[in-house]
């Protein structure tokens, strides 16, 4: 404790040292309007794109759970045997995911078929039957985990049947997104690095215009600490400055994109709408930002101190 | 308050610029280092004030050992120190008050008691009137008076001032040493570089002779360890 300081003037003395700081900073950043707000876009930019990517593949997600289906699944009963079918008869009704099945017996079926044709006499060229029974069911749920187990199940029950479900293309489709989200962690990932880079240079960069005041203040006996505070500060004001332009970027993107994608979308007799990115996505880029801000200052400060003497 | 013994300093591999250099200041002392250019005054210095490592020898300063104090440990020592340099090492991006006032952010002092200290180390250096300009308006005399305000504003018990009036003429040589004194008065241990060996002599102080990184002459209270 040095004379004429007390203990209770140390937590107000802190809180005072980094106001400060961040005063300073924020000084210093308005001394230089244009690079600081420079830092500010490219960050803004380089947060944008991921989050835009990220919503379009959010909207194609929603997509495939607003399509209104009952998944089916058929099983057509090919050339198997008897016994096969009576197991297969046992497990139809005992499984609890199974709502209903209909039995489509193969001689019913051409019966319908030929009905439906102009010419009926032209099936009489057949020697047999070309058709087969088939069993079509209709599962319990929609939930396309449950669909695909109990297609699984079925398929294990009769051996020789093909298994066909309906919802094959929401599968494919969930594939596809799993696949669109694995990209977009790659790509976030690399250009949240290049972010960090950058902003560390940025900080270096400063570090290195406040020499002479680092060098006095190390011989009066700054600590580290001490010297890299402002910049801490400021980092976290460009990571702040830098969600917020994000935010206002994707809300923009999203807008402008909107009219042309629904009307891709009719073309395709899809109705998708692209739904604006909630306030939790929003908190989420900005922490993002302010996260990469605080540690990119940080990786810079301590590689411009490390030579401190 | 500083003792060395048989300190040794060497620069790469170059010849040595301090060479087994052992010397006393006690406590409230004052004295002063001269030598030629080159004589190893600034590194004499510059050791004591732990801003270089002796590459061989003892260091004590203030109840400190400096060959064993950790790099954690080295802010707080320092900040027990002023140093004043030749060319004063103003910082012209902020007026004179937030240049005196730099030490006592360091120690995070609070507004009130560091307006207080700043305004008494800017009054002893008669320029109170100065503390909203600009230090690059200043003449060299009133920088370098700046620069002894910065120093001496924490009150460190040690003063090291390396030809603090090197860029200055005679009368204004003699105001610096003068205010030197002052500080001594009150308690400081001072020790100060000067090549100018007349204007020192007429100061009546230990005078601790270097030559080519040599302790040549010895005064009393620069006395061999
Ligand atoms: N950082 C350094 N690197 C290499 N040589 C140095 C360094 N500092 C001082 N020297 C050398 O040490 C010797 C003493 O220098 P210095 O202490 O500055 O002398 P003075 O202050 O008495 O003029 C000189 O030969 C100088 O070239
Ligand atoms: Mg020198």
């Amino acid at each position: 404790m040095k004379p004429g300081r007390r203990l209770q003037d140390t937590v107000p003395a802190w809180l005072e040292a980094h106001r400060d700081a961040a005063r300073r900073s924020l000084q210093r950043r308005l001394q230089a309007p244009v690079l600081s707000l420079i830092s500010i876009a490219v960050l803004g930019f380089i947060l944008a794109l991921p989050a835009y990517l990220w919503v379009l593949l959010d909207n194609a997600r929603a997509l495939s759970a607003h399509v209104d289906h009952d998944p089916r699944i058929a099983l057509y009963l090919d050339g198997v045997e008897a016994a096969t079918v009576a197991d297969l008869e046992r497990h139809l009704e005992t499984d609890a995911r199974v709502e209903r099945w209909i039995w489509i017996d193969a001689d019913e079926a051409l019966a319908r078929y030929r009905e439906g044709l102009a010419d009926p006499g032209l099936l009489d060229w057949l020697d047999e039957n070309p058709l087969p029974d088939v069993v079509d069911v209709v599962p319990a749920t929609a939930d396309p985990e449950t669909v695909a187990a109990l297609r699984e199940a079925l398929a294990a029950t009769v051996p020789g049947a093909t298994v066909v479900s309906d919802d094959d293309w929401v599968r494919q489709l969930n594939s596809l997104h799993q696949l669109g989200l694995r990209i977009l962690s790659v790509v976030g990932a690399l250009l949240g690095l290049g972010a960090l880079l950058i902003l560390a240079l940025a900080t270096a960069s400063e570090l290195r215009e406040r020499r002479e005041e680092i060098a006095i203040s190390r011989i009066s006996g700054a600590t580290h600490r001490f010297l890299r505070r402002p910049s801490l500060y400021g980092g976290v004001m460009t990571g702040l400055g830098g969600g917020i332009f994000a935010g206002i970027l994707l809300l923009i993107g999203i807008g402008l994109s909107r009219a042309p994608l629904e009307q891709a979308a009719a073309a395709f007799d899809l109705e998708l709408g692209l739904s604006l990115p909630g306030a939790t996505h929003l908190l989420a880029l900005l922490l993002a930002g302010l996260l990469l801000g605080w540690l990119g200052a940080r990786l810079g400060s301590g590689h411009a101190l490390r030579d401190a003497p | 308050m500083i003792r060395l013994q048989r300190v040794t300093k060497r620069f790469g591999s170059a010849s040595e610029a301090l060479s087994n250099v052992s010397l006393r200041v006690d406590p409230g002392a004052m004295a002063f280092i001269t030598g030629p250019s080159g004589a190893g005054k600034s590194t004499l210095l510059r050791l004591i004030a732990g801003l270089e490592r002796p590459t061989r020898g003892r260091i004590r300063v203030n109840g400190h050992d400096l060959d064993r104090l950790s790099n954690r440990a080295i802010p707080g020592f320092r900040r027990s120190i002023g140093l004043v340099f030749q060319d004063h090492r103003l910082l012209f991006d902020r007026p004179v008050f937030d240049n005196v006032a730099l030490p006592l952010e360091i120690l995070a002092y609070r507004r009130p008691e560091m307006r207080k200290r700043v305004r008494a180390a800017l009054d002893k250096v008669g320029l109170l009137h100065k503390e909203g300009v600009n230090p690059r308006t200043l003449s060299a005399g009133e920088q370098q008076r700046v620069g002894i305000a910065r120093a001496i504003v924490h009150r460190p018990v040690l003063l090291l001032a390396d030809e603090p009036t090197g860029n200055l003429d005679p009368a204004l040589s003699r105001e610096i040493l003068q205010l030197f004194d002052d500080f001594n008065r009150v308690g400081m241990t001072a020790l100060i570089a000067s090549h100018d060996l007349g204007l020192v002599e007429r100061m009546g102080k230990p005078v601790l002779h270097l030559e080519d990184g040599r302790i040549e002459a010895r005064a009393a209270a620069g006395a061999p360890a």
